[in-house]
């Protein structure tokens, strides 16, 4: 349980809104990541708050698409 | 609101100083914290520590206790704060080991009570203390791999203040009278046993030991039942100065 990690947090004003991305917290812990979460973005209710590791975070990767225009 | 017995009137006055000056701490340590989140995590309780006291003050003044006398208005020796909160001159290790026992002290003393005119409140202070409660387990858990030492030889100090806070060991179901009056579900003896397994589980797998705790404090015969403390002593008038907001008492809105 040494060292930091960094998790992204977010989270849902209402039920069928859409999750945002809020910020994010640096952390010993899972545990202390969602206690941190939670008191570092409390300016709404939200109906959903959650934490993900950065390093869990899957980044969508493509090449570059040759784009085909008709003339 | 109906009469209390005269010892719930103390339980809930104990409960209410020791939220009142842990409030004062954690604001004290708000800037003190080793992250941005666990200053953000201190200030946060601090504040909603603060209005637990507001809502409680109320209820006691229901009881005949004075206004301005629970707002400050009295001597050190007239707090019934835990113990340990009298002063913390140590580190931020100090701090978190001085502060979790005794806000989960607090939290198990308040959610013993069984009123249906408190159960409301009581519920809202649950769910702030359920984020206080799982920062300081977390704190503690990284603390235990960083500091050991330090925690295991401030915890011996600060799990009997709870303990005392909470009560002496004899005072089962057949002998505890908030139990006896229907003022709360849980005896003495239950909230302690609850207290106890906690502290125990939590570092079961870490290096810090409990083995010096003295799980059976307070001696009962030596234990101040309206301040729930063995002991003297008070917290220190500096502070009392700020609890009481002395030198901003001309901006007071009356």
């Amino acid at each position: 349980m040494t060292g930091t990690t960094k998790y992204a947090v977010f989270g849902r004003r209402n039920e069928g809104d859409d999750t945002l991305h809020l910020g994010t917290v640096s952390a010993h812990s899972d545990r202390l990541a969602k206690t941190y979460a939670y008191n570092t973005y409390d300016e709404e209710d939200w109906n959903y708050l959650a934490v993900v590791r950065e390093e869990d975070l899957l980044e969508v990767e493509g090449g570059n698409v040759r784009r085909e225009v008709p003339q | 609101m109906s009469e209390w017995p005269a010892a719930a009137v103390d339980y809930v006055q104990a409960i209410t100083d020791t939220k009142l000056v842990l409030g004062h701490r954690y604001a004290q340590w708000s800037l003190a914290g080793p992250s941005l989140e666990d200053d953000i995590g201190g200030s946060s309780a601090a504040q909603e520590e603060v209005g637990h006291v507001r809502q409680l003050f109320r209820k006691l003044e229901s009881q005949g206790r004075d206004g301005d006398w629970l707002r400050g208005e009295r001597d050190p020796e007239e707090f019934a704060n835990a113990s340990c909160l009298d002063a913390i001159d140590g580190d931020w290790t100090e701090y978190m080991a001085t502060i979790a026992p005794v806000d989960r002290a607090a939290w198990y003393m308040l959610d013993a009570i069984d009123r249906d005119d408190m159960d409301g409140m009581i519920t809202k202070m649950g769910e702030d203390e359920y984020f206080h409660l799982e920062y300081h387990d977390a704190r503690l858990e990284t603390l235990a791999d960083e500091n050991p030492e330090k925690l295991r030889s401030t915890l011996a100090e600060t799990l009997p203040s709870a303990l005392a806070l909470i009560g002496p060991a004899d005072v089962d179901d057949d002998a505890d009278p908030l139990v006896d009056a229907g003022f709360t579900s849980q005896s003495v003896e239950g909230i302690r046993e609850r207290f106890v397994d906690h502290y125990r589980e939590l570092f079961a797998d870490t290096d810090v030991s409990l083995e010096d705790v003295d799980w059976d404090a307070p001696d009962a015969d030596a234990w101040d039942e309206t301040r729930r403390r063995v002991g003297g002593g008070g917290v220190r008038e500096e502070d009392l100065v700020q609890i009481r907001g002395e030198r901003n008492a001309e901006f007071a809105i009356e």
